[in-house]
């Protein structure tokens, strides 16, 4: 599993947009947090919900780091290859995962674009198969929709009848 | 075509047999009650049930069934508002019928058709049908799945099954003929009966039992009950009275229920026939079989016997019945499961020469954390609890519970093997309960490698396999070398390319 790497990979551009995508929600969760501290203040509650802030804002300070530096990781070890009849992904920054799905397997291809995806002209795309969904994360428009058209083109080719 | 008109019958009766409790509530213990809720809980409970029966009566004249082209068949429901649905009969996965004592008296039966749909009308319930018309649909669900199966061009779930349908065609004849697989002995009954540990079922009907009966034995509390244990003379009473009430109770359970056991099969369905008193049969498409599952606790492993479980892309229909119907039998002796299967399913073999695990696995195992075992021991070392008088208890127990998770992954170790041969997997482990799971390459619907850091250092990784059934059944080996999954993993994809084109697939 080690030896290969699968062919393509994310969208470079997607760094960034998953490092505005933690920005806000960091942003979010500090006002949060802040809202929560002054309702400690304004209402006296008992001191050990001070001590409780206190190591929340201790972990989210951890998280924030982690949050700068994630985005990096996600798009390193995020690969990906599909040919007529397998897809094949692999991710995973401690813990790896691969996996292998046949293409007629899958049930439903979709693109999906939020916001922010949307501002670096990204989409991520979401396959379903019989039990379980895989997104693959950012990838330029032009790259997801191709991908889309031939996942569900190898897939709806094979599958003409499931039991 | 209206339903069989015993069907109000069996409806009514099934209305009373529900219903019995709240009357007896209403209008028998708390007769004279004044309270609001029994007040107009009679007057409610007298509307309810007369709104049923009409209900039951009314709908009888307005649901009806039939079939079109011997394809599809079609429901109406509704009394003010009509529904119709098609349901096309290759798309049924299960035919259970079950006789109940009910149905022996007026001489019918019940069927019970599965779909693979979700919803409403995943179900298609016949609650009373003449033993003839439940064999004409029967014949007619099979046939139509026969039907598809020919007509279908190759689908991916179905290469090996070209094979299939061309042995089938010349053996059309032959086909019809059902061949006995299994009946089990007195013997094995007996021996049953010990390893279920059904004797133990006691214990919830007992329960039950003085959970309804409470209310008139005021002085039969739980609390009072529980000093006259300690007593000698209760100890003698339970050692006399109880323990064989339990273990007769226990063999009479396994005997109505295991007793009339009969496994057979024709050349593309299973069927399953049990129950002394009420009788259910099940039968199951051979080719929606994905995997067939071994598994034997430590008490049968003793016996040395074993269970043999079918996963199938049927939905379970395990929702009445205790006995879940993808078991053949909880209880058959380890050769006779492997002979059995064999002869119900030929185009699956044992291999015993399987790979095992490198020692390294035994240490990654030995190494992990059990979190188990460190969330009780927090719990027990916060709150320091005493048990039989003992002072220490509590760090006795977190060791006992040490060693058995110990002794889990080390047997773990031992027992896990796993192999590929031809186009046939082979996955053998687990601790104290072993299990082994076999499955076809084309069953396999998609594979997942898992590695930690942990893993990556010894260079071990996890394979699961994930196998269409309901819910979705993951199987797989853990800490097996990298060179294996990637081997596993280049076999895998062969499947296709070698399959397509000549119907005829490596075996």
């Amino acid at each position: 599993m080690e030896e290969k790497s699968l062919s393509h990979q994310l969208s470079k551009k997607y760094v960034q947009a998953r490092l505005v995508s933690e920005l806000i929600g960091n942003a979010l969760w500090l006002i949060v947090l802040l809202i929560l501290f002054w309702m400690y203040h304004f209402f006296e509650w008992p001191r050990w919900v001070f001590w409780i802030l206190i190591g929340l804002s201790a972990l989210s300070l951890l998280g924030i780091v982690w949050s700068f530096l994630e985005p990096y990781y996600v798009y390193r070890n995020w690969r990906y290859h599909l040919d007529e009849d397998y897809l094949q992904l692999s991710y995973g920054i401690l813990t790896k995962t691969w996996i292998t799905i046949p293409t007629a397997k899958i049930q439903a291809v979709t693109t999906i674009q939020g916001p922010i995806l949307k501002r670096y002209r990204l989409r991520s795309v979401k396959v379903e198969t019989i039990g379980s969904s895989y997104t693959i994360p950012g990838l330029d428009e032009d790259v997801a929709l191709s991908l889309r058209k031939e996942i569900a083109q190898w897939a709806k080719i094979k599958d003409t009848e499931a039991l | 075509m209206r339903y069989h008109p015993f069907t109000i019958l069996f409806r009514i009766v099934q209305l009373v047999k529900n219903s019995f409790v709240i009357a007896l509530v209403l209008f028998v213990f708390r007769r004279d009650s004044q309270f609001w809720l029994f007040e107009y809980g009679r007057y409610l409970f007298l509307l309810y049930i007369a709104m049923r029966i009409v209900h039951i009566v009314v709908s009888w004249f307005f649901e009806t069934y039939e079939w079109k082209e011997n394809r599809y068949l079609i429901l109406n429901k509704g009394i003010l508002v009509r529904k119709t649905s098609t349901v096309p009969l290759h798309k049924i996965q299960n035919v259970t019928q079950k006789t109940t004592l009910f149905h022996k008296v007026v001489g019918c039966t019940s069927l019970v058709l599965e779909t693979s749909m979700d919803g409403e009308d995943d179900e298609i319930k016949f609650d009373v049908i003449s033993t003839e018309q439940a064999r004409l649909i029967t014949q007619l669900v099979q046939q139509a799945e026969q039907a598809a199966v020919e007509q279908a061009p190759l689908s991916d779930q179905e290469q090996d099954g070209e094979h299939m349908v061309l042995q089938e065609k010349t053996e059309r004849a032959a086909e019809k003929e059902r061949v006995v697989h299994f009946k089990p002995t007195k013997r094995s009954l007996w021996k049953a009966s010990f390893t279920s540990l059904s004797f133990l079922a006691i214990i919830p009907v007992a329960a039950s039992l003085y959970d309804n009966l409470s209310p008139f034995l005021s002085d039969w509390r739980f609390e009072n009950i529980l000093p006259m244990l300690s007593e000698t003379w209760g100890i003698v009473l339970v050692a006399t009275v109880a323990i064989p009430v339990a273990l007769v109770f226990g063999v009479i359970r396994t005997f109505i229920r295991y007793g009339n056991y009969e496994i057979s099969s024709t050349d593309t369905h299973i069927y399953i026939k049990r129950g002394f008193l009420e009788e259910s049969s099940f039968a199951i498409d051979k080719r929606k079989v994905q995997g067939i599952e071994i598994k034997q606790t430590v008490l049968k492993r003793l016996f040395g016997l074993a269970e043999v479980k079918l996963v199938s892309s049927a939905r379970s229909a395990s929702r009445e019945n205790a006995v879940s119907v993808n078991s053949l039998y909880p209880f058959l002796p380890q050769q006779e499961a492997i002979q059995l299967v064999q002869a119900l399913l030929p185009q699956y073999f044992f291999e015993w020469e399987m790979n095992r695990l490198p020692k390294k696995s035994l240490w990654i195992k030995l190494l992990r954390p059990s979190w188990l075992w460190l969330v009780v021991t927090a719990g027990l070392v916060y709150f320091q609890p005493t048990f039989f008088h003992l002072d220490q208890a509590w760090w006795l127990l977190s060791l006992v519970l040490l060693v058995i998770v110990v002794l889990n992954r080390i047997l773990d170790y031992v027992n896990t093997r796993y192999g590929v041969v031809g186009d046939q997997v082979q996955w053998w482990r687990g601790g104290l309960t072993s299990r082994l799971f076999i499955t076809k390459r084309k069953n396999i619907v998609e594979v997942e490698y898992n590695q930690s850091p942990l893993q990556k250092g010894f260079r071990l990784i996890s394979v699961k396999t994930k196998h269409r059934s309901n819910p979705l059944s993951i199987e797989g080996v853990d800490d097996v070398p990298v060179q294996f999954a990637t081997a596993f993993d280049k076999w895998y994809q062969q499947r296709e390319r070698r399959c397509e084109g000549d119907g005829a697939c490596p075996k």
